[in-house]
């Protein structure tokens, strides 16, 4: 940990302001785990890393520092940006899993692109079988929607029950995401973990995708 | 980010959107995903028995303009090209003639991965071996 670039303590928690003299410190390279004074871990007491966030934004807001120098102006400002996107990224946990991985050195996600053929990451046929003709389901109810058609009740019916399955399945993705994260936070098998939360977030962007397409297609027929 | 003139264009005036009857022996079909960003894509051949030849392409894309654009110009570079020339087609051949942002580069990587996976599909209904073709070439 650094010290305080004011008054020299040593900074406690987050590195963006010192506990001691209250300074805000100029915003080094840092991550988002610790700028919300938070250890390395998936699992997180979401209460209080929120009661953290509102008060360190307290602390760092520029009204505070409207007749500062102008030096302490620009901390202000930019360390209250970068507690901004810390606590919009982990306060999400799909997004705090991604996030902590590209941190610990995983290609995740876009990372990927261009590198490695996507081939050896398929997800399974049978899954990708089900995204495809749902898709084109899909289109088809569009289409008539565009044509100011009414909508095949037998389509729409199938794809209500395609939202459920594919909502669930969802549910499940996440859950797994979970345990995958709790089985990293013990520190044991962690490549392993690593590895199958990599697969689950590769999977959850095809069914995240149907889910909010069927959702969309499905209000606009309601 | 914008899309350069030929991606627009393709998205635009897709070639060769449609389906093959996969039941047929000289049809293969290649269905794949882009786990980046949750796009699927299924491109189908119509090969030749007698000259290897891919006489129809045939492309359907779920995902964004640069996915649409990378299917559409695979099944018009496809065309006419034998099984083995196909297979030469490279992922970096399509960036180039598109002028994909690396962003978008996994968009031709499905592209050339639909490819394969069609003229696998192919291989595997008639029996041609993975090792046979590669000696052709």
């Amino acid at each position: 940990m650094a010290d305080c670039a004011q008054c020299g303590v040593a900074l406690q928690g987050s590195p963006l302001i010192c506990g001691g003299c209250g300074a805000v410190q100029p915003v080094a390279a840092t991550d988002y785990f610790a700028v919300l004074g938070l250890e390395r871990r998936l699992g997180l007491d979401g209460a209080a890393v929120e009661r953290e966030f509102h008060r360190l934004s307290r602390r760092l807001h520029p009204d505070r520092f409207a007749r500062a120098s102008e030096a302490e102006k620009q901390n202000s400002l930019a360390a209250t940006a970068l507690l901004n996107d810390a606590w919009r990224t982990l306060r999400d946990p799909v997004e705090r899993v991604e996030y902590l991985l590209k941190l610990e050195g995983y290609a995740v996600g876009e990372e990927h692109a261009g590198k490695g053929k996507s081939a050896e990451r398929q997800p399974p046929p049978d899954l990708l079988e089900e995204v495809f003709e749902l898709n084109m389901q899909l289109e088809e109810l569009r289409m008539s929607q565009r044509m100011g058609e009414t909508a095949d009740a037998e389509v729409v019916a199938d794809l209500a029950a395609a939202e459920k399955r594919f909502a669930a399945m969802l549910n499940d993705v996440d859950a797994a995401l979970v345990a995958e994260g709790a089985r990293w936070d013990g520190g044991q098998g962690r490549a392993e973990a690593a590895a199958r939360m990599i697969e689950l977030l590769d999977r959850r962007r095809y069914v995240r995708n149907l889910v909010r397409d069927v959702r969309q297609s499905l209000t606009v027929t309601a | 980010m914008a899309y350069s003139d030929k991606v627009v264009d393709h998205y635009n005036n897709p070639r060769n959107v449609g389906t093959l009857d996969k039941s047929t022996s000289e049809v293969g079909t290649g269905l794949v995903g882009a786990p980046e960003c949750g796009d699927v894509m299924r491109l189908q051949i119509r090969v030749n028995p007698e000259t290897q030849v891919i006489e129809e392409a045939k492309f359907k894309t779920f995902g964004c303009g640069s996915a649409i654009a990378s299917s559409s110009l695979a099944t018009e570079w496809v065309k006419g090209k034998t099984v083995a020339e196909a297979l030469e087609i490279k992922n970096t051949d399509i960036v180039k003639e598109l002028a994909l942002p690396p962003v978008k580069i996994h968009c031709s990587v499905l592209a050339e991965d639909a490819i394969r996976a069609a003229i696998s599909d192919w291989k595997k209904k008639n029996g041609v071996a993975e090792t046979e073709a590669v000696a052709a070439q």
